[in-house]
């Protein structure tokens, strides 16, 4: 039985949430597409009535938003794997994650109740409550992670030498700090607004602005909404860092090569942080936290420009003349390349002001949202959890299952997203729909997301078939792998290390070629095949 | 003793040895006094110790961030409406003021009875400034009554919406440096994973931050009037 402050069992904990949470908000999505919501007895109110049609929509989003792409690259997995991959036995404050996650439920429990009080006005102030603890939440682990980054790293675990995923971690866990806390105070501010009548935000000045408003219900939707894009937009970068970590970690592990200019990746990583806070914070600051002054959406996409382009020249330059081996994660991280690449080309259109003006609902940017920061990361989500399925359960996913999912469910978001793109062209162009509308669009995106929806259920059988029956990953190292977890065995006991920590000699991507090991660590004929170097390995 | 400690470095320069490739050379814990209070039981794992510092920095960037925030909507706010009230500040709250600098000063004087070994007068120092701490945020409440008093309450105008936030905000956090404080005197260090001398510098870098941040906040409150 393991302590429940063991790094491990929180990150699990985490995963187990955000798993629930993406199903939860892959139903509503559904039901969103479907305008089924109003007709369920309990959704009813949510999809149209007393709250005003759209709350549905923002419940969705805040699942996937704060307990999906939020939560789990960073907590999830980092909770997990960063003490391992830096030679800790511990984060640096067992206590304080294991209370961070218990918050994080308990901000979940809110959120989500929050849109079925009987009244709107008093869901909408438990739903800033809610959002409130899990930016504290997030905080503390933002907190805990970069200390531990900073003092717990194993002997010889040099900054060059860290694996790029603890790159991600730690710089997200420090853009985290302080946009979280940014966000805690935007939303002290707000209760107060709420609850004590304080004006720090003019409201009604913003409700009376170009929209508008027809009754008190439509208002309370379009607050909903509001603030919910609020929040969401800082978390454009916190979703996406450790994301790009996971990313870069797999395709030099399956590509067998180095990460191609791995100094100017760490660099881009870095340079992600500080552009995002810079352009976030700067509009936070010059609009004094006010959560109705416009949103930065499309500054933050081209924002991201330079130092993505150099992330994706680094995946080009690694996968260049690579014999990539196509397990279901490497399919994932190239998965996510294409995404990125995609949702990269429709931002460049998103920043030219003439079209995000239609900012706000219109199916251009539900699909550029979703394409770059909910689809793309998932994709991340997704490669991650079957590269490290087997050191977490030690058992593996299944292969060729997993191929059907990611295949499916790679065309089906294609099938899905691209045409919302059109529409929303089209919409802001003509104000209808029409031409589309009539060749059946949309229509063929209904279907495309029943498929793609569908297709899930192969992941969730797959992966509830893995955990109890799947074959068991008997080698330590099945991916051939050269980071710290890979040394132990799967799962990793209680101490993470046993009795000694290895000591770490080496970059964490020392791939290619057929190596000669050292004499020293060449007890077998095997070793001189090896094409890789673990960290540990002494030279 | 001073066989333990010989004993104590040698691990550290083994550990320094070992930790090859640019990993950062390990410091003494504790801080500048690190030979009291028996505390270099954990010095062979230098982490252990120097996570609360590191963990105190981190925090009071954040801390720090939080009231950056507040004080970018105080500007932006003041300078966009019509509606901006000055207030009188409560008298009370120079006083206040005073005490809290003082309280930083006997903080000081204990660290410096901890340094030289005297745990008697360390503690007398250590609870002296835990008082005043105390009688600070007794001072701050005053004050509210006194602005409570005068009619002016948290929702009247912006401008006392803001002072009501910033002392209450500043307030939950000062509670929190009495509560390290109290911690520090009341805790058994013999078994504790910390050092008393390193809880006794990170408590007080805390104290000194959330001093400095008050008159920050004061200042702040004073031009805006």
């Amino acid at each position: 039985m393991r302590s429940s402050s063991d790094h491990k069992t929180i990150g699990l904990q985490y995963l187990w949430l955000a798993l629930f949470s993406v199903f939860v908000g892959m139903a509503l999505s559904l039901l969103l597409r479907f305008g089924l919501g109003g007709r369920l007895p309990f959704l009813a109110d949510l999809a149209g009535g007393r709250q005003g049609g759209g709350t549905l929509a923002v419940l969705h989003g805040s699942l996937m938003v704060f307990f999906v792409l939020t939560a789990a690259p960073q907590a999830g997995f980092g909770s997990y794997f960063l003490p391992l991959q830096i030679g800790a036995r511990e984060v640096a404050f067992p206590g304080l994650n294991r209370a961070a996650f218990w918050a994080t439920v308990f901000s979940f429990a809110m959120i989500t109740s929050s849109f079925f009080l009987p009244e709107a006005e008093s869901g909408l102030n438990l739903w800033i409550a809610g959002v409130a603890i899990f930016c504290a939440a997030s905080l503390a682990n933002a907190i805990n992670f970069s200390v531990t980054v900073i003092d717990l790293r194993g002997d010889g675990m040099s900054l060059p030498r860290l694996p790029l995923t603890v790159w991600a971690w730690f710089i997200n866990a420090l853009l985290g700090m302080l946009i979280f806390s940014i966000l805690l105070a935007a939303s002290t501010l707000l209760l107060a607004d709420r609850l004590a009548g304080t004006q720090f935000f003019s409201l009604l000045t913003y409700l009376r602005a170009p929209h508008a408003i027809v009754s008190p219900n439509a208002e309370t939707q379009f607050l909903w909404q509001r603030l919910f894009w609020f929040f969401a937009q800082a978390q454009v970068y916190v979703a996406m860092l450790p994301c790009f970590g996971i990313v870069t970690h797999l395709l030099a592990t399956f590509a067998r090569r180095p990460v191609w200019k791995e100094r100017a990746v760490v660099l881009a990583l870095c340079a992600v942080g500080v552009f995002g806070f810079c352009i976030w914070g700067e509009h936070m600051f010059s609009s004094g936290l006010n959560p109705y002054s416009p949103l930065v959406f499309a500054v933050l996409a081209s924002s991201l420009g330079l130092p993505a382009s150099i992330l994706v020249l680094s995946w080009v330059g690694t996968l260049w003349k690579a014999r990539l081996q196509l397990t279901t994660a490497a399919l994932f991280a190239m998965g996510f390349v294409a995404l990125f690449l995609t949702g990269g080309v429709s931002g460049v259109l998103l920043a030219r002001s003439d079209v995000a003006r239609a900012a706000g609902s219109s199916d251009f940017v539900t699909g550029h949202f979703h394409l770059v920061m909910g689809i793309a990361a998932t994709f991340a989500l997704l490669g991650g959890l079957f590269f490290w399925f087997p050191k977490m359960f030690g058992r593996r996913l299944d292969e060729t299952l997993g191929k059907l999912h990611f295949g499916i469910t790679f065309a089906g978001v294609y099938c899905v997203f691209l045409p919302m793109h059109w529409l929303g062209q089209v919409q802001t162009r003509e104000n209808s729909s029409g031409t589309l509308a009539s060749l059946g669009v949309p229509i063929f995106i209904s279907a495309a997301m029943v498929i793609t929806i569908g297709a899930q259920l192969i992941f969730l059988f797959n992966f509830a078939w893995s955990l109890a029956r799947g074959e068991k990953a008997v080698e330590r190292n099945p991916w051939r792998a050269t980071t710290l977890e890979w040394s132990v065995s799967s799962p990793p006991p209680r101490d993470d290390f046993g009795a000694t920590i290895p000591a770490v000699y080496r970059g964490a991507y020392e791939f290619g070629g057929p190596m000669a090991a050292p004499a020293a660590a060449a007890t077998s004929a095997k070793r001189h095949q090896e094409d890789f170097r673990p960290q540990h390995l002494a030279p | 003793m001073p066989g333990k400690l010989v004993q104590d470095d040698i691990e550290l320069i083994i550990e320094n040895v070992r930790r090859g490739g640019g990993g950062k050379p390990p410091q003494r814990d504790g801080g500048d006094d690190g030979s009291s209070g028996g505390g270099r039981r954990d010095s062979s794992r230098p982490g252990q110790q120097r996570r609360y510092q590191t963990a105190l920095v981190v925090g009071i960037v954040a801390i720090l961030m939080f009231f950056m925030a507040l004080a970018s909507a105080y500007i932006v706010r003041r300078g966009s409406s019509g509606d901006w009230t000055p207030i009188h500040i409560p008298p009370i709250l120079w006083v206040n003021t005073v005490i809290l600098l003082a309280s930083s000063a006997t903080l000081e004087l204990a660290r410096r009875k901890l340094a030289k070994g005297d745990l008697g007068a360390f503690r007398q120092l250590w609870v002296a400034t835990t008082v005043l701490g105390v009688l600070f945020l007794a001072g701050q409440y005053a004050g509210w009554r006194q602005l409570e008093a005068q009619g002016i309450f948290i929702a009247t105008n912006p401008a006392s919406s803001f002072f009501y936030i910033f002392t209450g905000a500043h307030a939950v956090h000062l509670f929190g440096g009495v509560a390290a404080l109290l911690f520090v005197a009341v805790r058994k260090f013999e078994r504790a994973k910390i050092s008393r001398a390193a809880a006794a510098e990170v408590a007080s870098y805390y104290w000194h931050f959330m001093d400095a941040l008050w008159v920050f906040l004061l200042a702040l409150i004073y031009v805006g009037r």
